[in-house]
């Protein structure tokens, strides 16, 4: 069994795109919509890395690393954050919740592939 | 041997070093292996080094021995690193 | 997930991108300093190339690679950007879109694709061979500086890199373990040797297990630069000690240095003025150290300076590159949402059942004068036609990609012609139906390689008339009265009329006498088989006449006309209906079965009465007022049996300048409907253009006119035949 990555973003493309990526790299993937879903996909299984976009409806990025980091079995999970270069206060707010890691967008999957694999070797 | 079990892992380790002379640790049946994890073994094996004690690692999973490797510390652990047939089969599941 | 779908993705984006780089190559053919155009194709080439990797379209990378490497010289203005490398480049960009396409099909490239590649890469060498090589450019700044004076240590045969890393306490609550890092630096080249420090590790009861207290020394083989090496640990340089030495001589002595120096006295300030290795984030930090220290270190403090230099360019630029990367994909990423065209369709199909269904219950309420169902019935109609309104819109798209596609076509064909031809678009912005735009592309293109052909003059004969050299074709799209005008327009030679009322008459178009305006000449232009072109060339004159672009255009249930005055250009002027979902139609009835026809299509109903039926009895003619119209018995067309009524009704239809009588036995009137696809079993049936629901529930079949017209087109030819073999034999005798 590889490495599992939950990644989270309401752009179904991009999602796909990154899913695909990763299990061409010997990943699983989990696939979540918006901060809620991933959450409620939480659901005990080993999670070792979450992507997350900062923007989402019904929960934004940040609040769901907040709530994250309150879950006994997920709070020490690395999470990677997408941001645009223009986000930098979503990035700082991003770290403070504890997303230390990021993506600035737009990035090509083997940029995203090599944050990844800095955290988390498949 | 991770983040989300070195709390507890340290609690017994303290309970055993305060009332056994040596210490056998089976690392057999560790699957996943962190840093949190390595600074456990590092810190168990100073603390017997220093209160004169014996710390001995056995039956090194694959896991284990990945990180002794990677670290080059399997010297200074100085435990025999037996290689046991598990060690393949792990390693083709793994990774 | 299906690969399939999200390569189809890929693919759609690869084409968008593709046509953002044509568009920025036609703006640099103009104005080669365009900083903006050369990011942009720059950013489409380094997408395509990007995107592609991941799907193993590996021609794709390979190819474009070269490409991104000449933009990206382009871009450091080590290349000027001029009228032969954007022609060039474009050359390129088709050349990627044929790759695309073959990737699409699931072929290889054929042997002359990869010719076609092998000299287009031959041609783009020479621009990155000009200088110094691409590669060598980031090794170089890597490295530390020549100016290292002699003396200042001598060369140690140390050959790899040295990192010193002490991890900050809160890292493995971060969800970063240290190892993951040390095992990617495998990645970057080879692991030496690794040295791991654990001195840090406090006395077991202050010991905190999900703390950090790991430090590593590591030896790395590798061709990677710093910055690469640099990069591995960017998600904790805010609380780690992180050193990168450079394979150098005299660092070696600097890592002897700092082995020298007592863990537990680490601090930052100094280790980094004495390691001489910065990261971009310490960069502020060390320049402040830098002069505290400069006194005492002197030597040592000059190669920092210089070191410190060459971090300082690439952070610039890779800051930069950065901020230009986020900027540009901002506005498009918030603003866009890419879905399926399926999906829409879906969306559309429900809404106009949602549509049907509304109407079913109001006529239910009414029927049960219940006031409040009647009531809450009608605010849902009202609601489900906004809905219907919303999601329609969902379907409309600016034509404004369609127009500009065109404008490398206007610039190819205005070379082959060896004419100077400016393509000027207006209403760029005006939004059509998806279906449409597909659709309308064809006969666009028809009609503006029409007028630059026909239309545009050759440059003597526009100055001889005081025109300018250059001719002007311009593409205008608006909003008139509830439909669509898109205009091709020239300001060319206009249309001779005379020439072309000569013309009709000798192909049997029109009569000698007949009276014709202005108007109706230049639209004869439309008829089948026509053509005025003294020379055919090799662009307008392929066989496919303007015929054809009326017929795809009424197949849109479009009009399209042409107007023109002497001497002052032609206009083309396409018409189109703001949708093709739903249209107002018009309702009948034979046996048990409805059927729609677009109330536009219908010129008027008149009743079919006996004396009228006995006169049209045996032939399928009825005189109406003076003219003799055709009659298309429904009944018998879609073979419903049951009892012929005693009194019929004809409605007159009409398409292009051909009516029809359409026999039916009753009339219900004017209503919306919502065109739905037609189902694959009435595919073979010619006739049917779709169906749609009323608001009983039942289902009515579209019929579509121009094929119903065309029926009795092919009845009359068939009923003619043996008159013309009768005639031929006659003549040949």
């Amino acid at each position: 069994m590889g490495k599992t990555v939950m990644v989270v973003d309401d752009s179904t493309s991009l999602r796909q795109v990154v899913a695909i990526a990763l299990r061409g790299a010997g990943y699983e993937v989990i696939e979540a919509s918006d901060g809620k879903d991933a959450l409620g996909k939480l659901n005990g299984s080993k999670i070792h890395l979450i992507i997350s976009d900062v923007n989402m409806p019904n929960m934004d990025g940040i609040t769901m690393v907040r709530e994250v980091k309150k879950m006994a079995s997920y709070k020490f999970t690395p999470i990677i954050m997408l941001t645009t270069e223009a986000e930098e206060g979503k990035k700082m707010a991003g770290k403070e919740a504890g997303a230390k890691a990021w993506i600035v967008k737009p990035f090509q999957p083997e940029q995203m592939l090599a944050a990844v694999a800095k955290l988390v070797l498949p | 041997m991770t983040i989300y079990t070195a709390a507890a892992l340290k609690e017994r380790m303290q309970s055993l070093f305060a009332t056994c002379q040596g210490i056998d640790l089976d690392l057999a049946a560790v699957t996943e292996f962190d840093s949190a994890g390595l600074q456990l073994l590092l810190l168990a094996k100073r603390e017997a080094t220093d209160a004169g004690k014996e710390l001995r690692l056995l039956n090194h999973s694959h896991a284990v021995l990945e990180v002794l490797e990677l670290c080059n510390l399997a010297a200074y652990f100085g435990d025999p690193v037996v290689l046991t047939p598990s060690r393949e089969t792990s390693r083709n599941i793994g990774s | 997930m299906d690969m399939e779908q999200v390569l189809q993705v890929f693919l759609a984006e690869a084409r968008d991108l593709l046509e953002a780089m044509e568009n920025g190559l036609l703006c640099l053919e103009a104005t080669p300093d365009d900083e903006e155009a050369i990011n942009a194709v720059f950013r489409a080439a380094h997408t395509i190339k990007g995107s592609a990797g991941l799907f193993g379209l590996d021609e794709i990378v390979a190819f474009t690679h070269v490409v991104e490497n000449v933009l990206d010289r382009v871009r450091d203005r080590e290349v000027t950007m001029d009228n032969d490398l954007a022609a060039l480049l474009l050359r390129c960009r088709d050349h990627i879109t044929r790759l695309l396409d073959m990737a699409e099909e699931g072929v290889r490239p054929d042997a002359e694709t990869q010719a076609m590649g092998a000299e287009l890469h031959a041609a783009l060498q020479l621009y990155l061979a000009a200088d110094a090589a691409p590669a060598g450019g980031v090794a170089v700044v890597a490295e530390p500086p020549l100016s290292q004076e002699p003396g200042a240590g001598g060369p140690v045969a140390s050959d790899t890199w040295h990192i010193s890393l002490r991890f900050g306490a809160d890292v493995l609550r971060n969800g970063m373990d240290p190892l993951s890092f040390l095992r990617y630096l495998n990645h970057l080249g080879e692991v030496v040797y690794v040295t791991t420090l654990f001195d840090g590790l406090p006395p077991a009861t202050q010991m905190e297990p999900e703390s950090c207290y790991l430090g590593f020394e590591i030896e790395l083989r590798s061709d990677a630069d710093k910055e690469s090496i640099a990069n591995v640990f960017e998600f904790v340089q805010d609380d780690c000690l992180i050193r990168i030495l450079p394979p150098h001589s005299r660092l070696g002595e600097l890592i002897a240095l700092l082995h020298e120096l007592p863990e537990s006295d680490h601090k930052v300030g100094e280790l980094l003025v004495q390691s001489g290795a910065l990261t971009r984030r310490e960069l502020e930090q060390a320049l402040a150290l830098q002069q505290v220290s400069v006194g005492e270190q002197g030597a040592r403090i000059g190669e920092i300076l210089v070191e410190q230099g060459a971090v300082h360019h690439e952070v610039v630029n890779a800051a930069l590159e950065k901020q230009r990367q986020g900027r540009d994909s901002k506005g498009r990423e918030n603003c866009f949402i890419r879905i399926q065209a399926d999906k829409l369709d879906q969306l559309i199909n429900l809404v106009g059942e949602l549509v049907t269904l509304g109407d079913g219950v109001n006529l239910h309420a009414q029927r049960l004068e219940d006031e409040l169902l009647f009531e809450s019935a009608s605010v849902l109609t009202r609601l489900v036609s906004d809905i219907r309104d919303s999601a329609l819109v969902l379907r409309m798209v600016p034509i404004g990609e369609t127009f500009n596609r065109f404008r490398r076509v206007v610039r190819d064909v205005g070379q082959e012609l060896q004419k100077d031809i400016a393509l000027v678009i207006n209403g760029a912005e005006t939004e059509l139906d998806k279906s449409v735009i597909e659709k309308i592309g064809d006969p666009l293109m028809h009609l503006l390689r029409n007028a630059m052909d026909h239309g545009i003059e050759a440059a003597e004969a526009r100055r001889a008339q005081g025109k300018p050299g250059g001719g002007t074709v311009s593409l205008n799209a608006y909003h008139d009265s509830g439909s669509i005008v898109i205009e091709v327009a020239d300001d060319g030679a206009g249309i001779n009329t005379g020439r072309v009322r000569a013309k009709a008459l000798e192909r049997g178009l029109i009569q000698a006498d007949q009276p014709l305006t202005q108007q109706e000449i230049c639209n004869l232009v439309f008829e089948p088989g026509f053509s005025t072109a003294e020379q055919v060339t090799n662009l307008s004159g392929r066989g496919v006449g303007m015929d054809v672009v009326r017929r795809n255009i009424e197949a849109l249930r479009g009009t399209v006309t042409m107007q023109s005055g002497e001497g002052a250009g032609t206009t083309a002027r396409i018409r189109l209906p703001l949708t093709l979902a739903i249209i107002d139609a018009f309702q009948m009835g034979i046996g048990d079965s409805s059927y729609v026809v677009p109330l536009e299509a219908v010129v008027e109903c008149v009743e079919l009465d006996e004396p009228m039926r006995h006169e049209a009895h045996g032939n399928d003619y009825i005189q109406l007022r003076d003219d003799v119209l055709p009659l298309l018995r429904l009944r018998d067309i879609f073979a419903i049996r049951g009892k012929q009524p005693s009194l019929e009704y004809v409605v007159v239809v009409q398409f292009g300048n051909r009516r029809a009588g359409l026999v039916v036995d009753r009339l219900f009137g004017e209503f919306q409907a919502v065109i739905k696809p037609v189902a694959k079993l009435f595919g073979t049936l010619r006739g049917i253009g779709g169906t749609t629901i009323l608001g009983s529930g039942e289902v009515a079949l579209i019929l579509d006119v121009a094929a119903l017209v065309q029926r009795i087109t092919v009845r009359d030819a068939a009923a003619r035949a043996p008159v013309l073999a009768v005639q031929r034999a006659v003549s040949a005798g």
